[in-house]
């Protein structure tokens, strides 16, 4: 049973004049991929290939023009929208900036909450509090700001937010590439326990391939809003079919076998 | 032949009344035709010994060093016109961030052209030395690799895409035909392709020109990639520098260890989805530095001893400072 199933997802910028035709400015897919739980699939890419976009789609911040996401065999549309909302979650390209600087760390937590549950109070402040130690963290973050977290700490506040309502699918925007090194394997770290734990299907974009070919199942090659490549980790760092693939997995060899000799 | 000696450069700030060191003791040479890498996290002062040694730093922050020369002139003692001097035809730097240090209302052409030094120019005639200068210009741009020139010399800053203006930033630093380059993370948040673009495109500077690279980053990979000498940062002290494949074999200091085994790409045998090796904690901000060896509270192999500063050691080129350096009970 797959998890999620994307199947010719479509999405079309086009800038709107009154008398003129219309023109396409940015043209993405047909996407097409199915993941199951507790897999992780990576989308590689050049800047401005689409990648935030694919995203974005699959969180519903955009419309697609046509193709379906289903979701455990239900198609996700606008009237499942609080489904959608609840099983699939989002962690932002820039933790920083993606916190609000007003508002303590447990108010931010609690916002999905207040929206898309029943829960009262008195359970809402203990599932905070269960959320922010499963992250690594302790109950008294609930009462700090922005400001008076080092780094990786808001990461794992952005990855707190995205897993209080318990879901099934995490889409992360580039979520290692602002981080430094040793606070970076604290974070896959982290997010390779929880997968395990919770059975997480896991959607991230990354440009470091390194860490793609390390905790990725499957990888989905982006180029000008076409799909290049997709399939297996494995098959596709091995073996390469697409020229631009091709480039990329040897440029990334390149780096790692100069430092060999 | 040395270029720059650094020798004990410590850089205070004041923080709310009180002094702060944010670089301690660091050491540094660069030789000619050596490509030197300084690796550091966010926070460990990399940006700051560029500054320095650059002099674009404020006043008020207390600067002092027992030795600091550029080709054996004092640049901390030299007036501030003859340290520009030097600057401008010597060193280039270029900047972390292309599009913020870039001057948003002059066209990039009007930046490079300004950049060119007079004294390349022969012509007599302002339309003669326009022309020429218009020429040298696009001479540059071919030479990292920017095919549409026109096009880049006409636009501003914000209308190019970042890796090309990156690529433009390497133009105007070539422009002076400096004898060091300092590159300041030049590849951050850039894809594969165009990131080994650029490491060739310094290398390739290093071999043809003889020029020395000073390469600022925290990207292993790249600098493994590239750079013959290492120098290691943790918030602000030099824990270890020397040659990159010693270190690379043998690293001392359980920090250099930490973060050579925090790239998974590094190790081959690293089976997937495996857990990653780390130090646990991060990285402390200037307000709440440890004392004594700063590494202190996140380093597995801490003693009491660690909180007294530990003095340099040197195996040969490889200098170290660490009470318990690693490797060493086999000894």
């Amino acid at each position: 049973m797959d998890l999620i199933n994307v199947e010719d997802l479509t999405f079309q910028n086009c800038t709107k004049h009154m008398w003129s035709k219309s023109q396409v400015i940015f043209d993405l897919g047909p996407v097409s991929f199915t993941l199951k739980a507790g897999e992780t699939l990576a989308i590689v890419g050049d800047n401005s290939s689409g990648k935030s976009l694919l995203a974005k789609l699959l969180v519903g911040l955009e419309t697609p023009k046509s193709g379906t996401i289903h979701m455990n065999g239900v198609q996700l549309n606008k009237s499942n929208i609080s489904v959608r909302c609840h099983d699939i979650r989002m962690i932002f390209q820039n933790s920083n900036e993606s916190l609000n600087p007003g508002l303590t760390l447990g108010t931010i937590l609690e916002e999905p909450l207040r929206l898309n549950t029943k829960l009262n109070a008195q359970q809402r402040s203990a599932l905070i509090e269960q959320t922010l130690r499963q992250v690594g963290l302790m109950a008294e973050h609930r009462f700090f700001y922005r400001h008076m977290l080092s780094d990786g700490q808001r990461q794992r506040i952005a990855l707190a937010r995205a897993l209080i309502l318990n879901p099934k699918v995490i889409v992360a925007d580039e979520p290692f590439a602002a981080l430094d090194p040793s606070v970076r394997s604290q974070a896959v770290n982290l997010l390779m326990k929880l997968q395990r734990d919770l059975g997480l299907g896991f959607i991230f974009i990354s440009h470091n391939l390194g860490i793609v070919r390390h905790i990725s199942d499957k990888v989905i090659i982006m180029k000008e809003g076409k799909v290049v490549e997709s399939g297996k980790t494995d098959a596709i760092f091995n073996w390469p079919k697409d020229d631009y693939t091709k480039k990329l997995v040897e440029s990334h060899q390149a780096l790692v076998n100069r430092q060999h000799n | 032949m040395v270029l720059l000696d650094i020798k004990n450069l410590t850089l205070e700030i004041d923080i709310s009344g009180g002094w702060v060191k944010a670089l301690d003791k660091i050491n540094m040479v660069i030789h000619e035709g050596q490509i030197h890498a300084l690796v550091g996290e966010s926070g460990s002062g990399k940006s700051l010994i560029v500054k320095a040694i650059v002099g674009a730093l404020p006043y008020r922050w207390r600067i002092t060093a027992d030795r600091m020369t550029w080709k054996g002139q004092n640049l901390l003692t030299m007036s501030v016109s003859a340290r520009r001097k030097i600057i401008r035809k010597d060193i280039s730097v270029i900047f972390q961030n292309p599009i913020n240090s870039l001057d948003p209302t002059l066209t990039l052409g009007q930046q490079l052209k300004e950049m060119l030094p007079t004294d390349k120019l022969s012509k007599l005639w302002f339309w003669q030395r326009k022309k020429e200068k218009h020429a040298l210009a696009v001479k540059l741009l071919h030479k990292v690799g920017i095919k549409n020139h026109q096009l880049c010399l006409d636009s501003y800053p914000h209308q190019i895409a970042s890796d090309v203006v990156q690529k433009f930033m390497i133009a105007m630093a070539l422009a002076s035909e400096p004898r060091l380059i300092i590159a300041d993370d030049p590849t951050r948040g850039m894809e594969v392709t165009s990131k080994t673009q650029i490491l060739k495109l310094l290398s390739r500077v290093n071999q043809v020109k003889n020029m020395s690279v000073l390469f600022v980053s925290h990207d292993l990979l790249a600098i493994s990639s590239m750079a013959s000498y290492m120098t290691v940062l943790y918030c602000g002290q030099t824990v270890e520098s020397g040659e990159l494949h010693q270190l690379r074999k043998r690293a001392f200091h359980p920090y250099t260890q930490a973060l050579l085994d925090s790239a998974p790409s590094f190790r081959k045998d690293l089976p997937p989805k495996s857990p990653l090796s780390s130090l646990d904690g991060t990285i402390p901000t200037l307000h709440h530095l440890p004392i004594g060896c700063r590494l202190g509270p996140r380093c597995p192999r801490a003693r009491k001893e660690c909180v007294a500063i530990p003095q340099i050691r040197r195996v040969h080129t490889h200098f170290y400072s660490c009470h318990f350096p690693l490797h060493w009970e086999a000894k």
